[in-house]
């Protein structure tokens, strides 16, 4: 069998009336080529176009954050632990459910830059660095929750492992001291990981800037040209990244889930609770993607070129996949507790379904099992931006009704009956504000900072997709450059 | 005075820029003497060019030998460098699986570090001196700067004068 290949060429010509197929294929990103130098224009021009409204917004979080995160947790520093809701027996608040949300949401970042560049999944190429961002912007918010936890945050180097006077010697054999060691090791990759394919473009940005963004990016860029040796460092070094942090992002969340399954408390002993959680993880994660997504697509110069119907089906599909794992976690994590037989978590089981918070308990389901289950299996709906980032909000509202469930709730119905009573948090809602605003003008001032799109990632791919005649049909077919 | 020149040849695609390396080999231009930028990786086998050496691999793997080792000490170590050992739940003091847990991260992290210092020991970043760049590159053009003799700057440049390439 014989068939030619012809590459998917800048200058290839779509107008012959034979190539209806070619008409179709353009609708794909990687088949529908621009110059680079015109790419690097769209980029550029998303970064430093604004108009008024994204300053009105910018201002209001910024208030925000000056408010409910900086003045709050300024306030509950100076007061003390007092000021919160927490109290016996829910030792842990909402401080801990932040934790756990945010966590999760930095979990798409590495699962869609790092799994699916490892599967050389082509889909993934213009959203990896805006996925990579919700990464590290997440797990701020996550160590900053655990601090606003800690209470007296001067003390917190007494986590670390350094000699001291006190004789204090940080306790290895506590799931906290592992978080310790396995949220630092996944903010300081993740963060790297953002980093290194940024390179590039970031030499690209300062070739096209001048003033202070030039200074910006120069110093950014290190001086990055694209010689053979630099392409060959930092490709390896990501190749390297990419397999690297997978387990460790699976360890981050399982080690989470080992902060309550290590407790043999109704609810939270279970085995299966690292993988339901880094699920769960996965879940809110991708959601918060097409949340993301859809929002750049919305707000930013030139996006829709870039991000288009392919990249939200895509994601569709995988949230979907997501849904299916994380029901079938679910049910085993709750029919093993139901059929466990003891007296507790039962009583917790009952208390769930027909006690104060159950009304959380059937959002939990409706939103996080049932409506992604039956919406995402239309590819209607999976390619429409605003109905999937509807659906992934739905989602992270679900998620987060699961995370308040697990951490306050569970504390709450115990072994000791006398001691239940309801978890109402105070500025910790303000400071759970503040979190969200803080992770929103992060995203922000990036998108005016940084290029969103990785476009040297974009050119690559579309490098190596060609059309593959066989017979009367031409066919997508992609090649290997490494 | 230096007895060689710096040429640069800036290309719009990669098959012509392979039919130049190609030219500058048959001229007896070694590939030492020569240094293409571009604007995306580009594979080594595209351009008949050798493959470029890294040592970010090595340091990795270096790094993450450092790091099971500080976890080990972390872990094992620490422990009894106090005089009063903290026995927790009668548990004892160092034991192997939540050990295993402080050696899997000091590892994973200590050999993406070690990645990225390889990345940046090993392409000299950062380095901002002024060096061979041309910013077109960024535009998905390719750039060959090459060393030759100065006796023969005509031949190359009447050689890409034939075929149309730019010579700067």
């Amino acid at each position: 069998m014989t068939a030619t290949a012809k590459p998917y060429s800048k200058s290839a010509k779509t107008h012959d009336a034979h190539h209806e197929d070619e008409h179709d294929m353009k609708q794909y990103l990687m088949y529908d080529p621009k110059p680079r130098g015109e790419m690097n224009r769209m980029v550029m021009e998303s970064m430093t176009t604004t108009s008024w409204k994204f300053w009105v917004v910018f201002a209001i979080l910024g208030v925000l954050v000056a408010t409910c995160f900086v003045y709050a947790w300024g306030y509950l520093i100076a007061e003390g632990l007092g000021v919160a809701g927490v109290n016996r027996p829910s030792y842990w608040g909402i401080f801990l459910v932040n934790t756990v949300f945010w966590i999760g949401i930095s979990h798409a970042g590495t699962f869609i830059s790092a799994i699916l560049r490892v599967f050389k999944a082509e889909f993934r190429r213009p959203f990896t660095r805006a996925a990579e961002l919700m990464t590290t912007f997440g797990l701020i918010q996550a160590g900053a929750s655990i601090f606003m936890h800690l209470g007296r945050v001067w003390l917190s180097y007494w986590l670390l492992p350094i000699p001291n006077q006190r004789m204090l010697w940080p306790n290895f054999h506590s799931p906290l001291m592992w978080d310790l060691l396995a949220i630092t090791t996944y903010i300081l990759s993740s963060t790297i990981y953002l980093f290194m394919p940024l390179i590039p473009d970031l030499a690209m940005a300062r070739d096209r800037s001048t003033g202070w963004r030039k200074t910006f990016f120069k110093i950014l860029a290190l001086g990055f040209r694209g010689t053979e040796g630099e392409w060959r460092h930092l490709t390896t070094a990501m190749n390297i990244f990419a397999f690297a942090i997978i387990p460790v992002m699976f360890s981050v969340h399982t080690i989470v889930s080992w902060d309550f399954a290590m407790a043999m408390r109704p609810g939270w002993s279970s085995s299966v609770f690292g993988p339901y959680f880094v699920l769960g993880a996965l879940h809110s994660g991708m959601g918060a993607v097409a949340i993301v997504l859809f929002i750049m697509r919305l707000t930013m110069k030139h996006m829709d070129y870039f991000i288009r119907k392919e990249h939200f089906d895509a994601l569709g599909k995988l949230m979907l996949i997501v849904t299916f794992a994380y029901t079938y976690f679910f049910f085993n994590d709750y029919i093993l507790q139901w059929y466990g037989g003891d007296k507790w978590t039962d009583a917790l089981l009952h208390w769930l379904e027909e006690g104060p918070m159950s009304w959380m308990f059937y959002q939990l389901i409706l939103f996080n099992l049932v409506i992604p289950a039956f919406t995402l299996w239309n590819k209607k709906i999976r390619q429409t931006p605003w109905l999937l980032a509807l659906i992934g909000f739905i989602i992270n509202i679900g998620m987060y009704w699961e995370r308040y469930l697990i951490v306050p709730v569970m504390l709450t119905i115990n072994r000791a009956p006398f001691t239940w009573k309801l978890y109402q948090p105070n500025i910790e809602i303000f400071l759970t504000i503040g979190t969200f605003a803080t992770f929103l003008f992060f995203y922000m001032l990036a998108s005016r900072l940084i290029p969103l799109i990785p476009v040297w990632e974009v050119e690559e791919g579309q490098m190596t997709h060609s059309l593959r005649k066989v017979g009367k049909a031409e066919l997508p077919t992609i090649s290997e450059f490494e | 005075m230096s007895d060689t020149t710096l040429l640069l040849a800036v290309f719009e695609e990669i098959d012509p820029a392979a039919n130049a390396v190609e030219k500058l080999h048959e001229m007896n231009i070694a590939d030492d003497d020569i240094n293409i930028i571009s604007g995306v990786p580009i594979a080594h086998k595209m351009l008949g060019r050798p493959h470029p050496w890294t040592n970010v691999s090595k340091l990795s793997l270096g790094g993450a030998f450092v790091g099971f080792c500080v976890g080990l000490f972390l872990n094992f170590g620490t422990p009894y460098l106090y005089a009063d050992t903290v026995s927790v739940g009668g548990q004892y003091v160092t034991p192997v699986p939540p050990g295993l847990i402080i050696m899997f991260e000091m590892t994973m992290l200590f050999a993406m570090l070690s990645a990225f210092l390889g990345v940046l020991l090993d392409s000299s970043f950062p380095n901002y001196r002024p060096l061979e760049y041309v910013a077109e590159v960024s535009d998905g053009k390719i750039a060959i700067f090459f060393r030759c003799p100065n006796g023969e700057k005509q031949k190359i440049c009447g050689c890409a004068y034939k075929t149309r390439r730019n010579i700067r």
